[in-house]
């Protein structure tokens, strides 16, 4: 998969990349050994349970969380480094704006604190929004208040977005808005988005990049189109034995038996012999499938794996 | 060339004049309401002081007063005065509960932190502009209402009910006022940060204020160092002591050697005396603190509580680069 960018070139080409990525807190681990690389103008789902990493990998790559080791870097700078602050925009998961602000106010904010604020852009999605210019942000209706939060996000003119769960708490309508007012406004620019999500549906829609996080770990990283049909759905007799061993050379994500029968996700090394039915699975049943197996060995497309000499593994 | 210029209008800043840029407008929006509200209590006070002032010298004109002795505390005890005293001596810690509490505390609470800190400022900077702007709102504040206050109290300090040396005066008057009004509000601050909530943050801060007055009231006597008139036994107290602060009294022998006040207190007249010629008593001695020690004492305080100040805002601003809001 990698005709979208030029590995190995100028680091710009890579919107994050993490090595050896770890953050813990007093409870446990949140992140760890976390390292991989999102290509940059992809549109990448940040898929997890809750509690898997999601919201500290983006509070990580937004500067609100320290790490406790490893880097993270934003087209090849380091996120502590002011010069990425300008590189990217965070929407937060309660889309925090001040209430008393008037939109137009909002927006001044962003031209006030950005350099390369573009106004006509923020006040276009605005506008086409039919959010009125000099209401009170604490005024708008959860869908407006979204649309000025992702105004306040494009006027910035970030190369890369970052999303935390963006559309959680919208009604179907505004979230369909949404939806189509990023995919336009990202596709235009080429900015690169990062959305962390549970809409399994949403993120089959719009992501062509899959970060895969469970128990602080990565499961998978890589394009969506290349992740799926990774995988082969088996079914078959299941025997006396384990499901695992009859499917030995092949790497068994999950298998589970229901009565005689046996299904599994697999990903196969070389054909998939033997007399069972085979079938490709959706996106949604890999994804399941990871989620639930945590031990399963965490997958890579070749794009997305950092080399191991570059590692710091602990 | 105009295309440009078009475009830049078009595109850019909202219209009318932009007095103020970047965080500075910033801060001074999302704290409108209040520094107009400090600034209104500045302007209200300084006026409401001057109108005391001038009733104030007005009954004491009609009175006759310096000439003539006043009937104390006909004068002093007006209900402006006691109210403006109680109004300014309050004022630090309505500043830092109101203030300084909410500054961080509240953009912690409200996620706003997080929204200006995701811009493209860093924290240190949105911080540093947060604090410069509320230090000066309340060091202007303090400072014009303490100047007025200073004003009205110098010449009438004789007819004023409290003494130089006590709250009333002392901290209200000179560096005081703005110093305690500036530690305040930076231990509110510094309280918010850590607590990360508005309600919380201001009851701790209004209890850390009431436990700073009362160690500053306990505080003031030792500002400057005290100082020590001995005068004869059957001597009148001598006239630099009546605007003095009184801090001990003994009585002493010829040779130097001191007794407690009491020591001689007999129940009987005979009793006194033979106890005082036993003893060889011959002076009163006074440890004091003079009029003139005022401003010295006012500057040492005001300086500790400026470097406490200082101690909390490096505080604060280390915590904050050290680990995100």
């Amino acid at each position: 998969m990698a005709d979208a960018f030029t590995p190995g070139g100028a680091s710009g080409a890579w919107a994050l990349e993490a090595r050896g990525l770890g953050k813990r807190y007093r409870r446990g681990w949140a992140l760890r050994d976390c390292s991989f690389r999102l290509p940059a103008g992809r549109i990448c789902g940040l898929v997890g349970p809750n509690g898997a990493g999601k919201s500290t990998l983006l509070g990580l790559a937004t500067r609100q969380v320290q790490p406790t080791e490893g880097e993270l870097q934003i087209f090849g700078v380091p996120v502590d480094d002011p010069a990425a602050m300008p590189r990217f925009a965070f929407l937060g998961q309660d889309k925090p704006l001040f209430k008393r602000f008037t939109v137009a106010e909002t927006l001044r904010l962003g031209s006030e604190l950005n350099p390369g604020w573009d106004m006509a852009a923020a006040e276009r999605i605005v506008r086409s929004g039919q959010v009125p210019m000099h209401a009170r942000v604490g005024t708008l209706s959860g869908g407006q208040r979204t649309r000025v939060a992702f105004a306040l996000a494009f006027g910035k003119r970030p190369d890369l977005l970052l999303l935390d769960e963006p559309m959680s708490d919208l009604d179907p309508l505004a979230r369909h808005d949404m939806s189509t007012l990023l995919m336009s406004e990202a596709v235009e620019r080429g900015t690169t988005v990062v959305m962390s999500s549970h809409m399994l549906s949403e993120l089959e829609d719009m992501c062509d990049y899959l970060l895969v996080l469970a128990d602080g770990r990565i499961r998978m990283a890589g394009d969506a189109d290349a992740l799926v049909p990774a995988h082969s759905l088996v079914t078959g007799l299941a025997g006396d034995g384990d499901p695992t061993d009859l499917l030995a050379p092949h790497t068994v994500v999950e298998a589970r038996v229901q009565g005689r029968q046996f299904h599994a996700l697999v990903r196969p090394n070389g054909p998939l012999s033997g007399d069972w039915v085979v079938a490709e699975p959706s996106l949604e049943e890999v994804l399941l499938a990871h989620l639930r197996s945590s031990d399963a060995p965490p997958l890579f497309t070749p794009g997305a794996r950092i080399e191991a000499e570059g590692i710091h593994t602990s | 060339m105009s295309a440009t210029l078009t475009e830049t209008s078009r595109t850019g800043r909202a219209p009318g004049p932009r007095l103020l840029r970047g965080l500075n407008w910033l801060v001074v929006r999302q704290h409108r309401a209040a520094l107009l509200t400090v600034l209104a209590v500045t302007v209200l006070g300084s006026i409401w002081i001057a109108y005391q002032h001038g009733r104030m010298g007005q009954t004491l004109e009609a009175a006759g007063w310096p000439e003539k002795e006043l009937a104390q505390p006909a004068v002093a005890s007006t209900t402006g005065l006691s109210l403006t005293v109680t109004a300014l001596s309050a004022l630090p810690v309505i500043l830092a509960v109101f203030l300084g509490a909410p500054l961080i505390a509240g953009d912690q609470e409200h996620g706003t932190a997080q929204l200006v800190t995701t811009q493209s400022v860093s924290r240190h900077r949105w911080l540093t502009t947060k604090l410069l702007w509320c230090y000066a709102a309340v060091v202007v504040s303090g400072t014009v209402l303490s100047a007025f206050f200073t004003w009205w109290w110098k010449p009438y300090r004789s007819v004023f009910s409290s003494p130089w040396s006590e709250g009333p005066v002392f901290d209200n008057t000179g560096p005081v006022l703005p110093a305690l009004c500036l530690f305040l509000t930076a231990a509110g601050i510094t309280i918010g940060l850590l607590l990360r909530r508005v309600l919380a943050s201001m009851l701790v801060t209004f209890v850390f204020a009431a436990i700073v007055e009362v160690v500053w009231g306990e505080m003031r006597a030792y500002l400057a160092p005290s100082r020590m008139l001995t005068y004869p036994l059957d001597g009148d107290m001598p006239a630099r002591l009546n605007e003095s602060l009184e801090l001990d009294r003994w009585i002493g022998s010829a040779d130097g050697h001191l007794y407690g006040w009491g020591l001689c207190a007999k129940t009987t007249e005979a009793a006194s005396d033979a106890c005082i010629k036993e003893h060889g008593i011959v002076n009163n001695v006074v440890e004091y603190l003079g009029y003139d020690q005022m401003p010295a004492m006012q500057w040492t305080g005001a300086g500790i509580l400026v470097a406490a100040t200082a101690v909390l805002t490096v505080f604060t601003l280390w915590r904050v680069s050290r680990s995100p809001l």
